[in-house]
């Protein structure tokens, strides 16, 4: 897996006491993990500041509150580090 | 320090949006039931309103960024030190800044000085919100009044 992943995994292992073997590409932060919205803040908090982006976690939140994306877009690990990657590429592309 | 009503901040000494500083001042009662139970013959502040007090001149940096258009909620407070006592009568400056501004939520760090010692600091996490009703928006305007909120500080360019 891309060291995205690696690095997701590393900070939601010591963010919330989850064991580092235990987080996989396909676990879901919330239905897997058992990661709540306030532990979410230090997880969000951690990847702002390791990938020097900042999640679009009201965008996110809307999205699936109005129907048109669902959790698991954003919330299964592969999925949220291809997010990362794509804000890491367009904060490169703009700067 | 209105600490019936939980409004314990008095004054903003100093509102800085484009640094994100906020500095303002509390004066604590001399007198007040609090003190009698907390502690008889050794009245101190009790620790959880001092985070209070961190947590609202925080919160209002948060306000003043956000142009009162949203409301933080305190939502975690991390590595809150009480360092010495605060007793009735002190004046406090309050100092709060911003650690980290995310998408719908931030974390400061704030400090409670007692004539420039530091008395008290801690981190704060906040959900920042849009006003969940018309009356908390009226209140906090009001609120703005009284502490001398600079409006010139939010203005738009």
């Amino acid at each position: 897996m891309s060291s995205t992943f690696d690095q997701v995994a590393t900070i939601i292992a010591e963010t919330c006491d989850i064991p580092r073997d235990t987080i996989t590409p396909e676990s879901h932060a919330i239905d897997d993990l058992g990661i709540d919205s306030l532990d979410f803040l230090d997880i969000a908090f951690a990847i702002d500041k390791a990938f020097g982006i900042k999640l679009p976690l009201e965008k996110w939140t809307q999205e699936v509150n109005d129907g048109k994306a669902t959790t698991e877009q954003y919330f299964v690990l592969k999925n949220l580090s291809a997010r990362i990657d794509e804000l890491v590429a367009a904060k490169g592309a703009s700067a | 320090m209105h600490l019936e009503y939980f409004k314990l901040i008095d004054r903003i000494v100093d509102l800085d949006v484009a640094e994100r500083t906020i500095t303002v001042e509390a004066q604590v009662p001399k007198e007040n039931t609090i003190f009698e139970g907390h502690f008889p013959g050794h009245p101190i502040m009790p620790g959880v309103l001092l985070i209070e007090t961190m947590a609202q001149a925080s919160g209002w940096l948060l306000i003043a960024m956000t142009k009162f258009q949203r409301m933080p909620f305190l939502a975690a407070v991390k590595e809150a030190k009480m360092r010495s006592f605060v007793s009735p009568g002190d004046l406090l400056t309050i100092e709060a800044g911003i650690v980290h501004e995310g998408s719908g939520f931030a974390m400061t760090s704030a400090k409670v000085l007692v004539g420039g010692e530091l008395r008290c600091n801690a981190t704060i996490t906040f959900g920042i919100v849009p006003f969940p009703h018309p009356d908390l928006r009226e209140h906090m305007d009001a609120e703005a009044r009284r502490i001398g909120f600079p409006q010139q500080a939010v203005a738009d360019d």
